[in-house]
Parts: structure tokens; C-alpha cells; sequence
């Protein structure tokens, strides 16, 4: 019994039944320190998972290198997100604003929860309940602010993702049948035993098997062709949200993706689940990268660098090659700190422009002193500029796939990196160094919406600089070990 | 006595005489199950319902009045009933009527021939309805044609259906395969495509959703519009053979899917002369369950017969579908 | 390729998922959403049924449990909770579709060709496998999708989602009756969250336009 995991999936869980009773101050303070706290909770993680050990609280929660990988991008936004939203609420006044926030704060912890617990879930079959809550939750988190954007959107989420997730149900229904020709009619889906077993497996049922999940939670984590409802929703919802479901979400079905991976590859050999990932994951980066060129929304042009980011991830992951797969792992975390800072600063140019428009805000770096530069030092993180954490990711993704044999893939992964670069770069620069000449501009006053909106942007890009210039021994010593878990002779 | 049952137990009937017999019990079978469908029927509405063997006086008062021909109507006019009435006769040669096993006819066509033998009788018909020159009869003859070419689909597909699940297209084979366990009546193939033939036959016997089989509004005939020219002895054959094709719906959907039971395994005279009650019996119970459903249910407009096809034509597709996949 | 007559339990079993697909079939059908909601009612009980079959042959006590949580859940509380939406949105009780119905059945036999010919593919065919009814739940899946797509109004694509889960359930009878009955339960549990979010993601809705169809909702593009 690991007391930690038992606090990671307990301190976010009270928070959400504590706010539901507590004003609005006591719970940001609240959500800010349970973020806090189940950041410093799984950094702790980070030295004896690093090190090849497992953890395991009971027969439901247990921590191997792997999840602590997720958990990180997941509770760092949790906790960032925290901050960020004790600067950009703006609820109304009276009864309506006290319901609004109650239910915002509550909602948020419960979502966090969900995908704190979906990492650290032993067995695909609860990793599937948890991704699924996280579902529903975030739906309504999406609806929250009641307009004609979010009531479509949220509906379009709810029932894709849904879907999806009905997909990678029967994925799971499909790869535990798999496992009843090894382990008997009864047994659990915990993760040890499916690996373990995986070599026994009847390949044919667990190529199917691979199949629906990537399809299923390839849904959740915004794959073309089914990524539909991700823009709507990362557009539409409060911008809080949009960072949680960009940065902390996606990597968790991602994760899902993985653990199909990991029991894959040991079943059917490699070179299947390498191809679905890259069938999926090349049409994510080039339908990505075309429509960053015409965006007019700015936080729909971050969404679909989600999307491309995915792609990436996916590609990366087909290379297979170990120097790829610590590039993955290391571009989830960095994404998650990337996009988080992102949706962050575009969080603060909506409360100041009032419109997402990306023709009508202009000038941005003047009007916002410190969150519009910094807006822009994310964007180019995005990008993979250097010093920037996923500049490293992404050149280790590159480099493991040129290496031996080298892979033509990798060449068109540099490409469509560079033109997704040219579409986000060319219009947050048109939107935030660019002075206004058109009449459509806003006219605002110089200054920051929030502190918090700042010192969350600060921490972000804290840790991208930290990924970027160095990583931490022990953090690099777990990115190994969770490659290692995943690793496949090409 | 009990020698001389022994005696007619042990008699054999030569294959020739059973066929004959399977044509003679068809042919004088079928007014009987359609009086007593009618009497039935009639019950169920609250009438008294007409004698069961008012068909018999029907079809014998019709063969002694005069025939008239409309003016202008070639032979064809009178040739078609008789080309009909003998297509209705072909048919029970090939279908298992009173005996398990094969006659030596049986094998003259497939399952397949006697549907292209059943669809002749409805082309000789139809042209003869339409060389009567009447809109009422044309109207029909259209209408048939055009739902007959909705049907043939579905059709094929439980004729496909039947081909796999017995590797032979002979409807005997069906009928043997379903008689040999109680996996093959449970088996998805089967139920799916003996689901699907009931609603050809509910659909082919004028029981149709749209059709009012018996009545006088023109607007919902179909079988019953293309005979309204005829008269006197073809006029006769005509409704003979309607009652003719009914029996031979009735008999393969009992025979070959439904209830294969009750037939001759021998040729013993004996179980010869019992098929015919029996057979007679099994197809009394499934027209009176033809005569509640269309009592029960109210007629469709016309253009909704597409969506009752569509259902039975996805019964029959999926009973191929679910054989091809796992053997269900 | 003639294949012999599956046993007696495993032609039920695939005769009673067949019931599944073809109530999925009739759900394509139905213009009345309270038709539909009664249908998907009836596929439940199909699926409870195919539990308390399962469950009979195998030998497996849990999946009685199972059958008594899903008759609760998915045959009385679902649709009552969908039935008492419809009632009080008071509007546009029959739904409306893209095709006819004749045009919505060859797609979703289309589609369902698909699934059966993708499973059939694999040539998982052996004894123990009841590889039919596998198929015909992948078919279900396929169909709730071609219901979700073609159908406009908000009513039936969350009824095409919950009878998703059903086709999900058969599989999950049929080649994993073993699941353990927690897992099962939580599975449930899932479907009852993912009801009320519909519920109240289709109330906002009603609440915002005055109208069950999604026509508009076609604001957000590109």
C-alpha cells in the first residue's frame, strides 16, 4: 500500500467535494494548493519509478515509470491551471455567479481527478472508466459558459468522444478475449499480467484489438480523422479548460494508446502498431499543418497545433526506435507545458480584446507587457524553437528515426513541422508584434488582466526553458525507463 | 384387418404415382385451404364467413358459363391462364410436398427453376391482363410486375442463404438439413432467412401491407385487378391457379423451413396418404396465422411497400452475412 | 465451405444478438422518438436476456447480477429518464433523417456488410470462438453510427450512443463473460454518468434553441 498513490488520487478527489461547499476564495485557494500538492506528489514518484521499481496501493492503483511520465504534464497544468484561474474568472455577479463558480471549481478538480487516476489505473479496464469520466466531466465543463459556441461544441464533444470511447471499449472487450486462451475465462486486465501473457496471445484477435483502441482513444487524443470535435471544444470552452484538455487530456488518451502499444508489440511483433500509429499519425500532422494556415481564431489556431502535435507524437512512436520513444515521452510532457502557457497567454488576450478574432486584435505585446511576450515565447515553443523543451523532444523524435535504418518518414515529419511553424508563427506575430493599421483592431489600455494570468505563464515557460537547457537527471533517468517499457527491436 | 393394414403398409407406390399424387393434392388441395382461410378470415371480422367449400362451386359454376374475349384482344388474352395454371403445375414436381426424400422429377430444377417457373405463371398473367386492354387490369399487371422485381432481391438472397448453409441448391436438401438438428433451427442463418420468406410469401399471397387480397376497391388490388376481364373457363384457371400458388408458397415455406415434419420417408402407401392431411393441416394453421396478421395490422399506403421489402430484404441479407462470417 | 449447425446454446446466443442488430435496424427506422426510445428499451432487455442465457450455460452466477443491474439501469431507468425529457420538451416528437428509410437501410446493411466482412477477415473461425456474435455486435457499433450521422435531432444520437454501448455489451458477453463482475459494474456505472451529462447537454440545448434537431448546430467550422 503506497500511501502516495493513495493521496494522488485522494487530495484532488476531496478538493472537488470541498469546493462544491466553499466560496469562491477558499477554493481557489484550495484548487491551487491540491494542484500544488499532487505536483510535488508525483515529482516525488519521479526518483524510485526512475529507478525500474513499481508502486501499487491495492489491486486498483499502481505507478510504473510510464504513468508517472503522464502524470506530470497532468498535475503541473492542474496546478498552473489553478493559478491561472484565480486571474481569469470573471463570473456575474449574485446567486448566477456564485452557482457559475461553484460548479466551474468543482468541475475542475473532478476532471483533474479523473485524469490524475487514469495514469495511475491498474488495468486497461479501469484506465478506460477513468478516461471516460474525463470525458463526461469535461463535457460539461466545455458547456459551462452557456452560449451558442459552447452548447454545440460541448455536444459535439460529448457524443464523439463518446463514441470514440464506446470504440476503445470493445478494443478492450476484444484484447481481454485475447487473453482467455492464456489466463482462463476470469482474470483482471491489470497491465503486469497482460504483459507477461501478451507473447501467448492469438495474434489475429489482438491485431483487431490494437486497432479499435488507436481508433477509440485516438478519438479522445484528436487523431485525424477523428479529431472532429477538438477544435469547437478547445475553442469554445472557458480557456482554463482549453488548456487542461490540450495539455493534461490528450496526452491522457494518449497514454491509453500506449499501453495497447506496450501489450501490441510484445503480441504481434512491431511493425502492425507501427502502422496504424502512422497512417494516423501523418494525417494528423499534414491536415494539422493546412489548416494552421487559414485559422482566424486564435485559440482554434492553438487546437490544431494540438492536433499536429498528436500527429507527432504518433509518428514519433512509429519509429519505434528508442532514441524516438524518449523523444515522445519527453515532447508529451513538454507539450503539456507549452500548450498550457499557450491557451494561458490566449487567455489573457481574450479578457483583454474580448474577441478570439485573430483579424481584430493587434498589437498585443504592447497592450499585454508581460503575458503578450511571453504568449509569444510559447508560440515559438510550439514551434520547437530552441531553448525550448520541445525543441529537444522533437529533435530526439528525428534523429531516432533517421537513425538506423534511417526513415523517410522523418523527412516528411521535418517538413510538415515547418509548415505548421510558418502558419502559427505568421499570424500570433501578425496578431502580437504586428502594430494595428485596419479599422477592425480593438482599441484597449496597456495592462495585465491578472498577476496569476503572469506568474502561471512564468512557470510554464519555467519548466520549458528547464526541459530545454537541461533536463534533470532523474527525470531523464525515468524517460529512460519508460522507453524501455516500451521498447521494441525494430 | 390387421393383414390387410400390414398389406397397405408394405405396398409401395411407384415413384410416378407420388408425383402425381403431389400434383393431385396441390390441385385439389388449394381451393380447400383457401375456403378455409376464408371461413376463418371471416370469423375473425365477426362475419359467419363464406362455406369452406364455396371455392369449389366458384371454380365449377365458372367452367360452365360462356368466355368472352374484349374486343380486340389477340390469342394471348386466353393462352396465358392455361400457360399459368400448367407453370402451377410444374412447381410442386420439384418441391418436397409429401415426401422427405427426392422424386425422380424433384431433381428436373433447382430452387431456383421453380422460382423462374413461378415468375413465368406471373409473366403469362400479366401479359394476358394486359392484352385485355383494360386500365383496371393493366394497373394490376403493372403494380405485380413492378413489386415482383422489388421482391426478386430478397428472393435470391434466402435462396443464397439456403445454398450455403446446404452446399446444394435442392430445396430437399434444405429441408433434410433442417430436419437433422436442433442447431440448424437455431442457427441465425436459418431463422433470418425463413423470417425473410415469410414476408415474400405474406407479401406474394396478396396479404401484402398495401394489398386488400379480397374486396372490391380497385385502388388496392393488385392480384385481384388483373383477372377483372377474364371470365368463364380462363377466368376459372385464373383463380385456380392464384389459390395454386398459394398452396406452393405455403408448401415451401413449411416444408422447406419451417416444419419439415409429417412427411413420407418411404414410399409406403400409407405414410404417402398421410403427408396429404398433414400437409393440408400444417398449411390451414399457417393461413390462418397469415389471415390474423393481416387482419391485425392496417394497410400501408402503396410507396411504403419499399420500407417492408427493405426489412425483408435485410433479413435475408444478414442471414447470408451471419453464415459467411461464423457459421451462425 | 458448408459449416456444421452451431450447438443448440450457441445458435440462441447468436439468434438473440441478431435480435440486437435487427433492433438497431428498427431504432434507423423509427420516426417517432418515442418509438425509438421504446426500441432501444427492448434491445436492453435482448441484451439482459443473452446475460441470463450466458450466464444459464456457463455457469457463471455473476453475470445474473449483472443481468439484474442492466435490466434496472438500461431497460427502466434509461428510457424513463429520456421519456420524461421528451415529455417535457413538448416539441418535435418525430425526429427527422437526412434519407428515406429504404435509402438508411441499404447504407446501414452497407455498413454492417462491412463489419461482418472485417471480422470475417480475420478468420478468427474455430469452435470455442462464437465469432457471429462478435460480428454482429461490431455490426451494431457500425449501425449506431449510421443512425448518429443520419439522424438530425439530439434525441436519437444519444439513443444511438446508448445502444452503441449495448452492441459493446453483447461482445462483452459473448467473448468475455468472465469479466469480473467489478469491472462489469464500473462499465454500468460509466453508462449511467454518460446518461445524465446527455441528459442535461441535451436540455441546455432544448433550452437554448426551443428544438431537439441539431440543424443549428453547424456555427463552428473550419
Amino acid at each position: 500500500m503506497n500511501a502516495i498513490l493513495v493521496a494522488l488520487a485522494i487530495v484532488p478527489l476531496a478538493a472537488t467535494i470541498l469546493t462544491w461547499w466553499t466560496p469562491r476564495r477558499a477554493s481557489q485557494v484550495i484548487t491551487i494548493l491540491s494542484g500544488i500538492m499532487v505536483f510535488g506528489l508525483s515529482l516525488s514518484l519521479v526518483p524510485t519509478t526512475g529507478a525500474g521499481r513499481f508502486l501499487a496501493a491495492g489491486p486498483v492503483l499502481r505507478a510504473d515509470s510510464l504513468s508517472v511520465v503522464f502524470l506530470i504534464p497532468t498535475t503541473f497544468l492542474y496546478g498552473a491551471t489553478a493559478i491561472f484561474t484565480a486571474g481569469y474568472l470573471h463570473p456575474p455577479e449574485g446567486e448566477a455567479g456564485r452557482r457559475y463558480t461553484r460548479r466551474f471549481f468543482a468541475g475542475i478538480n473532478a476532471f483533474c481527478w479523473a485524469m490524475v487516476v487514469a495514469p495511475l489505473a491498474n488495468g486497461l479496464a479501469l484506465l478506460w472508466v477513468a478516461i471516460e469520466v474525463t470525458t463526461v466531466i469535461s463535457a460539461l465543463l466545455v458547456a459551462i459558459d452557456d452560449t451558442d459556441g459552447a452548447t454545440e461544441a460541448a455536444w459535439k464533444y460529448v457524443l464523439v468522444a463518446s463514441l470514440g470511447l464506446g470504440i476503445a471499449l470493445l478494443g478492450t472487450i476484444v484484447l481481454y478475449y485475447a487473453g482467455t486462451r492464456v489466463f482462463g475465462a476470469s482474470y483482471d486486465l491489470s497491465y503486469g499480467k497482460l504483459v507477461a501473457g501478451a507473447p501467448r496471445f492469438p495474434k489475429d484477435v489482438v491485431r483487431l484489438a490494437d486497432i479499435l483502441a488507436v481508433l477509440g482513444y485516438g478519438t479522445k487524443m484528436g487523431l485525424v480523422p477523428v479529431h472532429t470535435w477538438l477544435p469547437d471544444a478547445h475553442s469554445e470552452a472557458p480557456t482554463p479548460i482549453s488548456a487542461l484538455l490540450s495539455g493534461a487530456l490528450l496526452a491522457t488518451s494518449f497514454y491509453g494508446i500506449l499501453r495497447f502499444f506496450q501489450i501490441s508489440v510484445r503480441a504481434i511483433g512491431p511493425s502492425f502498431p507501427r502502422n496504424v500509429l502512422l497512417t494516423f499519425g501523418l494525417a494528423s500532422l499534414l491536415l494539422a499543418a493546412l489548416y494552421l494556415l487559414s485559422q482566424r481564431d486564435l485559440k482554434r489556431l492553438l487546437a490544431y497545433s494540438s492536433v499536429e502535435h498528436m500527429g507527432i507524437l504518433a509518428i514519433g512512436m512509429s519509429f519505434a526506435a528508442p532514441l524516438a520513444i524518449v523523444g515522445v515521452l519527453l515532447h508529451v510532457i513538454a507539450h503539456g507545458f507549452a500548450k498550457g502557457t499557450a491557451f494561458f497567454g490566449a487567455g489573457a488576450v481574450v479578457r483583454k480584446f474580448g474577441t478570439k478574432d485573430l483579424r481584430r486584435i493587434r498589437d498585443g505585446t504592447q497592450v499585454l507587457p508581460w503575458s503578450g511576450p511571453m504568449l509569444v515565447l510559447a508560440v515559438l515553443a510550439l514551434s520547437a524553437m530552441p531553448p525550448f523543451g520541445l525543441f529537444r523532444s522533437e529533435f530526439l523524435i528525428v534523429a531516432g528515426g533517421l537513425s538506423d535504418p534511417p526513415d523517410a518518414v522523418a523527412a516528411v515529419l521535418v517538413v510538415l513541422v515547418t509548415l505548421a511553424f510558418f502558419g502559427l508563427s505568421w499570424f500570433t506575430t501578425g496578431t502580437m508584434v504586428v502594430a494595428p493599421r485596419s479599422s477592425h483592431a480593438l482599441a484597449v489600455e496597456r495592462g495585465e488582466p491578472s498577476r496569476f494570468i503572469v506568474v502561471a505563464m512564468v512557470l510554464g515557460l519555467t519548466g520549458l526553458v528547464v526541459l530545454g537547457i537541461h533536463v534533470p537527471g532523474q527525470l531523464s533517468g525515468l524517460l529512460h525507463r519508460a522507453a524501455s517499457e516500451l521498447e521494441v527491436a525494430r | 384387418m390387421d393383414a390387410r393394414r400390414s398389406r397397405l403398409h408394405q405396398a409401395q407406390l411407384a415413384p410416378a404415382a407420388i408425383q402425381v399424387l403431389q400434383d393431385l393434392t396441390i390441385v385439389f388441395g388449394a381451393p380447400l385451404i383457401s375456403g378455409v382461410v376464408a371461413h376463418i378470415e371471416g370469423r375473425l371480422q365477426g362475419r359467419r364467413g363464406p362455406r369452406i367449400l364455396q371455392p369449389y362451386y366458384d371454380l365449377s359454376k365458372l367452367f360452365r358459363k360462356e368466355t368472352l374475349v374484349p374486343e380486340g384482344s389477340s390469342w394471348v388474352f386466353l393462352v396465358g391462364p392455361i400457360v399459368a395454371f400448367a407453370c402451377y403445375l410444374i412447381v410442386p414436381l420439384l418441391i418436397p410436398v409429401l415426401t422427405t426424400y427426392g422424386l425422380p422429377l424433384g431433381y428436373m430444377g433447382d430452387i431456383l427453376g421453380g422460382g423462374f417457373v413461378l415468375a413465368l405463371a406471373g409473366f403469362a398473367v400479366a401479359v394476358a391482363a394486359a392484352e385485355s386492354g383494360a386500365p383496371y387490369a393493366q394497373l394490376g399487371a403493372s403494380r405485380a410486375m413492378t413489386f415482383g422485381a422489388l421482391i426478386e432481391p430478397t428472393i435470391l438472397f434466402v435462396v443464397f442463404a439456403v445454398g450455403i448453409i446446404t452446399a446444394t441448391d435442392l430445396p430437399y436438401a434444405l429441408a433434410a438439413t433442417v430436419r437433422s438438428s436442433a442447431g440448424q433451427i437455431v442457427r441465425p442463418a436459418h431463422v433470418l432467412a425463413a423470417v425473410a420468406f415469410f414476408l415474400v410469401v405474406l407479401a406474394d399471397t396478396g396479404r401484402i401491407p398495401v394489398e386488400t387480397h379480397s374486396g372490391t376497391i380497385e385502388l388496392g388490388m393488385i392480384d385481384e385487378a388483373r383477372t377483372l376481364e377474364h371470365s368463364g373457363a380462363p377466368f376459372a384457371l385464373l383463380k385456380w391457379g392464384s389459390a395454386m400458388k398459394q398452396l406452393i408458397l405455403y408448401t415451401i415455406l413449411i416444408d422447406v423451413f419451417v416444419a419439415p415434419w409429417g412427411l413420407a420417408g418411404s414410399a409406403g402407401v400409407g405414410s404417402v396418404l398421410l403427408a396429404i392431411p398433414a400437409l393440408l393441416g400444417k398449411a390451414v394453421i399457417l393461413g390462418c396465422v397469415f389471415a390474423v396478421i393481416d387482419n391485425s395490422f392496417s394497410k400501408l399506403r402503396l410507396f411504403k411497400i419499399t420500407e417492408f421489402l427493405a426489412a425483408a430484404f435485410l433479413l435475408a441479407a444478414l442471414a447470408v452475412l451471419v453464415y459467411y462470417v461464423g457459421g451462425g | 465451405m458448408v459449416h456444421p449447425a452451431p450447438s443448440t446454446f450457441t445458435g440462441a446466443a447468436d439468434v438473440i444478438s441478431v435480435l440486437v442488430l435487427l433492433s438497431e435496424f428498427a431504432m434507423l427506422r423509427a420516426p417517432l422518438l418515442r418509438s425509438q426510445i421504446r426500441l432501444y428499451a427492448f434491445q436492453s432487455l435482448v441484451v439482459t436476456a443473452l446475460a441470463i442465457v450466458v450466464a444459464a450455460s456457463q455457469h457463471i452466477g455473476e453475470l445474473y447480477v449483472l443481468a439484474a443491474l442492466s435490466f434496472l439501469l438500461k431497460v427502466v431507468i434509461v428510457p424513463a429518464i429520456v421519456l420524461r425529457f421528451l415529455s417535457r420538451a413538448e416539441v418535435d416528437l418525430a425526429g427527422s433523417s437526412a434519407f428515406g428509410v429504404a435509402t438508411m437501410t441499404l447504407i446501414a446493411i452497407a455498413v454492417s456488410v462491412f463489419g461482418f466482412f472485417s471480422i470475417g477477415a480475420l478468420h478468427l473461425r474455430s469452435t470455442a470462438l462464437p465469432s457471429t456474435a462478435l460480428a454482429v455486435s461490431v455490426a451494431v457499433v457500425l449501425v449506431a453510427f449510421v443512425l448518429i450521422v443520419l439522424r438530425s435531432d439530439v434525441v436519437s444520437q444519444a439513443v444511438g450512443f446508448f445502444s452503441l454501448e449495448n452492441g459493446v455489451s453483447v461482445a462483452s458477453l459473448v467473448v468475455a463473460s468472465g469479466l469480473p463482475l467489478i469491472v462489469d459494474v464500473a462499465f454500468l456505472f460509466d453508462l449511467l454518468v454518460a446518461v445524465v451529462v446527455f441528459g442535461v447537454l441535451m436540455r441546455v440545448h432544448h433550452g437554448r434553441t426551443k428544438t431537439l434537431s441539431t440543424e443549428p448546430l453547424d456555427q463552428l467550422k473550419g
